[in-house]
């Protein structure tokens, strides 16, 4: 395994469901089990331009989770100089697990903890290095 | 029927300080609760991801950023790719900051439920204030 650090950054999306399912899934994975392994930054601070976040990304491997298509995670972080490690879309994880439909914004309900969860085991199985 | 300019409200959301959790429970419950037909908000971090559209909400809204600690990224980010906030709202500059505790980035303690509450009502307080200057 590699010794640098591995950041989970989701999209910080304030309008929609899935929004808060990336941010539900991030603490589920950093502030579990799993929290010895993985971390999370505050994506504002690379539109804020936080010298020290950006350098600290530079030398991590990243995995966004975005809520929606325009991707604010990925993008971010692109556009900074980093590449993603592993991008993962709520809505696709949705797509495999309709059952884990979530529900508002404000209370993504069980089925949206779910749905987070299935997004948990998809970086935990595909993005494990 | 009120032809006054809605306002923007931009929270940091933060992820990884309990004060990001706060300003989005707070900007949420303005724009879902209070003021539902007076407010607008962006994700804040379109403004980097996305493009001219999205970096022209401030300066088509009057708009009032939340932050949820001194390093003020919501203020910062959209003075730099929108046009300078009306109000900034820093969660520092209250005196309940100091007792949050780290496990509220996910889950809002019990005991800040009225902070939440404070700041929701200061937001709300904000834009009555823009409207009404607008009249």
């Amino acid at each position: 395994m590699s010794d640098a650090k591995k950041i989970v950054i989701p999209c910080s999306g304030i309008g929609k469901a899935f929004g808060t399912v990336a941010r539900e899934a991030t603490y589920q994975l950093t502030e579990t089990d799993h929290q010895s392994e993985y971390k999370t930054m505050c994506l504002p601070l690379l539109v804020a331009g936080d010298q020290e976040a950006i350098d600290l990304l530079k030398k991590s491997n990243v995995y966004t989770i975005d809520g929606c298509p325009k991707k604010c995670a990925t993008l971010s972080v692109e556009r900074i100089g980093v590449n993603v490690a592993m991008e993962v879309m709520v809505p696709k994880v949705l797509a495999q697990n309709t059952e884990h439909k979530p529900g508002s914004v404000l209370d993504i309900g069980r089925n949206g903890v779910l749905l987070a969860k299935d997004i948990v085991n998809k970086i935990l199985e595909e993005g494990s290095d | 029927m009120s032809e006054l300019p809605k306002v923007g409200i931009i929270s940091c959301s933060g992820e990884d300080c309990p004060g990001g959790n706060i300003s989005r429970e707070a900007t949420l419950r303005v724009l879902h609760d209070l003021r539902p037909d007076e407010t607008v908000t962006i994700c804040l971090p379109l403004f980097l991801a996305g493009g001219e559209g999205e970096r022209g909400f401030a300066k088509r809204f009057p708009t009032i950023t939340v932050d949820g600690c001194g390093k003020l990224c919501a203020a910062i980010g959209t003075a730099r790719f929108s046009s300078k906030p009306t109000v900034e709202i820093n969660l520092e500059d209250y005196d309940d900051f100091s007792s949050l505790k780290t496990e509220e980035k996910w889950h809002i303690q019990e005991s800040s439920k009225d902070l939440v509450e404070k700041l929701a009502n200061d937001i709300v307080n904000h834009v009555d204030e823009i409207r009404k200057i607008s009249e």
